[in-house]
């Protein structure tokens, strides 16, 4: 149903809704929070200076460096200054979790400033939302600062932290936003037809059902780790462990600059760019030749064979790397001794390196890519090609401008997941073929 | 589809010699790896690797069963982690999969997303492992080992075309009419049909299992949970693995068959899979091609 035809008398034409004073006050309220977030406001004071700085023992030269207030990103700076890596891992959680809420309240205001237009179209479910996402985690952000605060205070035994106006500010307006996004929302979704989550859970509990050890296993595996990256600014010992080594900042990373990182990330970019651009243009190469081979059992016999080494472990294939490269024994050292040639001592020259990984690359994954280019050629419908031999097209002109524009979805299908396969950076492929001391190792193997 | 051949007959000849020598060279590493176990030491030290074995002869298999106990320990342990990782993890990732193609559910997209998302972005590999070794304390158990591979997002995507593909809308609608709940509908309408999906998703997930090495190098503190590769893996690395062999088996050191027998062990070790290979290889094209296609 479409909003504009309640007609004028209606509370919620689309003029009143786009206006209401519900939803302006929500807009308010979320602008308010996002201009707390500023660093410019103090969320946490710090009080009985000189009894805390004691108890944390701190020099005068490090006390210099403190301030008496500090908002949400900069607390961190507090943490690595005073070497309090206990209050650091929270204090990461927070930002991750500000963070978060200025991205909801951005989001929901710039649809509030195009909310004439959306209600229109897709109506402001969306802005709602948004508002909503932006309330509760100004609300989690508030409640965990003031967590935080309580627990230092617990932890060093006097109340040495205050929350500044901000916290309290948050903590009242979120809810209030809630309330007032809520209110329109549920207005709305009256119109759309459209139900809130508990309904969701209601109606589908069994589906919800169905997901808890999906949510489980990701949640352990993956969303978990992820606020792991915090252990990548502290400086780790095995006294203080996990939850209280000291807390670095940058310094972590200044190291990684200053050694190898930037050549080993060209190498990973230039690694997986051959690997994408090489790999894709042989498997489409290869998977029109198949589709064009008119024996049945040459086109199945070869499929089967460029398939198969997609199936062995990389350990396998480091046996086979080994066989066919080492000094002594190796596959093609022996032949070149066969026809009177010197041999080569692959193991011991890091330049053949890049030519191997890349060619055992493509070798184990030439098939799959294949089959995915094979499947979508088989798909595509043959009147196209009845119609252009027709219109007198060869062969390579059917290739040309029927097979391979055909192709580009199935590319481009390919070319995400490769694109998220750079992140892990073929672990496994350069472990066991190069591996740490594999040089070493291998040449003296007897 | 098919082209109408105008071709010449060179250019047919030339197709056939091309796809012959990429099908060599693709299988042709396994020849060299199954000769050189049934060449012995000496001969390749002297000769080198060739594709046919000279001078044929099983001692290397004869030196790994010699103390059978270890391999076949490895052996154990990867079935098991194949088997339950296989098992749990089919569960789990059909009633996500049942749940992300169902259009009536509000978060589908959401929740698409939300496991899509694991594929782009990660805390990176010293938090995943933190995670299982210190805050959960699993290090050295199995649950270890099999518990991080359970769900692969490419696999759920792919169970998903599966389901849409398997069942369609009208079915489970008149289903619903009838008065049919999301449990019956799973085990009723939509799990009879699925037998081409769980097979190649079962077969994508037991691949992934029978031939990891890696989570076994993280994870164990004692050789009892390798599993077959990282054993393989460690045989291959370790000369010392070698000589304890040898005294077992009362074996003198000089000629013991180090090479040939690294190879027998990669044949042991990859052997089910090459065996099985033709069997089930319709079943990963059928897989790919449904993932490619509909996906």
């Amino acid at each position: 149903m479409h909003v504009a035809a309640l007609g004028q008398n209606s509370p919620l034409n689309r003029r009143s809704v786009t206006r209401h004073w519900s939803i302006c006050l929500a807009a308010a309220i979320s602008a308010i929070l996002l201009l707390m977030l500023l660093p410019v406001f103090s969320w946490i004071r710090l009080n009985q200076t000189d009894a805390l700085f004691d108890i944390m023992k701190l020099k005068s030269s490090a006390v210099k460096k403190l301030d008496s207030q500090y908002s949400i990103f900069t607390f961190l700076s507090f943490v690595q200054e005073s070497k309090q890596g206990l209050l650091g891992l929270w204090s990461f959680v927070l930002l991750l979790i500000a963070a978060a809420a200025a991205v909801f309240h951005l989001w929901g205001c710039v649809l509030f400033l195009l909310r004439n237009k959306l209600a229109e179209k897709k109506g402001l479910l969306a802005m709602y939302s948004r508002f909503q996402c932006g309330m509760v985690f100004s609300f989690l952000l508030a409640a965990g600062t003031l967590g935080l605060i309580l627990f230092a205070n617990k932890n060093y035994g006097l109340t040495g932290f205050l929350p500044g106006i901000p916290v309290y500010v948050s903590l009242g307006f979120s809810v209030v936003g809630y309330l007032a996004s809520k209110r329109m929302e549920k207005a709305e979704r009256i119109i759309r037809r459209d139900h809130g989550f508990i309904e969701e859970v209601r109606r589908n509990w069994i589906l919800f059902l169905f997901l808890i050890p999906c949510f489980v296993f990701f949640l352990i595996n993956n969303y978990l780790p992820m606020v792991g990256i915090y252990f990548a600014f502290t400086q780790f010992n095995f006294r203080d462990s996990l939850f209280a080594s000291p807390y670095v900042g940058f310094k972590n990373f200044e190291f990684l600059l200053r050694s190898e990182i930037l050549h080993l990330t060209t190498n990973t970019i230039l690694y997986n760019l051959v690997f994408i651009v090489v790999g894709n243009v042989l498997q489409i190469f290869f998977a029109i030749l198949i589709s064009q081979v008119a024996n049945r059992h040459l086109k199945k016999t070869s499929q089967t064979m460029i398939f198969m080494p997609y199936f062995v472990s990389y350990v396998i294939l480091r046996v086979l790397v080994f066989n066919m490269f080492e000094y002594d024994v190796g596959l093609i050292n022996n032949f070149l001794a066969s026809i009177g040639r010197g041999k080569l001592d692959f193991y011991n020259t890091p330049a053949y390196w890049p030519w191997i990984i890349t060619i055992f690359y493509l070798w184990k994954n030439l098939g799959y890519g294949m089959v995915v280019y094979l499947a979508t050629i088989t798909g595509i419908s043959s009147d196209y090609y009845e119609a252009a031999q027709i219109d007198g097209a060869s062969i390579y002109q059917q290739i040309r401008y029927i097979t391979v524009p055909l192709l580009k979805p199935t590319f481009i299908i390919l070319l995400l997941y490769a694109l998220g396969g750079i992140m892990k950076g073929q672990f496994e492929l350069f472990y066991q073929l190069v591996g740490k001391r594999h040089a070493v190792q291998h040449h003296r193997y007897l | 589809m098919k082209i109408k051949d105008h071709s010449s007959r060179g250019f047919n000849a030339m197709k056939g010699v091309l796809l012959t020598i990429l099908s060599l060279l693709c299988v042709l590493p396994f020849v060299v790896i199954v000769s050189g176990s049934f060449t012995s030491n000496i001969e390749i030290i002297t000769n080198g690797f060739s594709l046919l074995p000279r001078g044929f002869t099983v001692e290397a298999y004869k030196t790994i069963f010699k103390t059978p106990e270890d391999i076949l320990q490895a052996y154990k342990m990867n079935f098991y982690y194949t088997g339950i990782g296989t098992a749990l993890g089919l569960v789990i990732i059909t009633l996500t999969a049942y749940v992300i193609s169902r259009k009536e559910f509000k978060y589908r997209n959401t929740v698409s997303f939300l496991i899509y998302f694991t594929t782009i972005f990660g805390g990176g590999m010293i938090p995943w492992y933190l995670m299982y070794a210190n805050v959960l304390n699993l290090r050295g158990t199995t649950l270890a080992i099999w518990f991080p591979a359970l769900v692969t997002p490419f696999l759920v995507i792919l169970m998903r075309t599966f389901i849409v593909g398997a069942v369609p809308d009208a079915v489970v609608e008149s289903a619903k009419i009838d008065g049919a709940g999301h449990w019956r509908i799973f085990w009723q309408i939509v799990l009879p049909v699925l037998g081409p999906g769980l097979a190649t998703v079962g077969l994508f997930q037991a691949l992934g299992y029978w031939n990891d090495w890696y989570r076994s190098s993280m994870f164990s503190t004692s050789s009892q949970t390798w599993s077959l590769q990282f054993y393989l893996y460690d045989l291959v690395n370790s000369t010392q693995a070698m000589r304890q062999m040898a005294q077992y088996a009362n074996v003198n050191t000089s000629d013991l068959p180090t090479q040939s027998v690294k190879l027998a062990m990669s044949v042991v070790a990859t052997g089910p899979i090459l065996i099985l290979y033709p069997f089930v290889q319709r079943y990963f094209v059928s897989g790919i091609t449904v993932g490619a296609v509909k996906g």
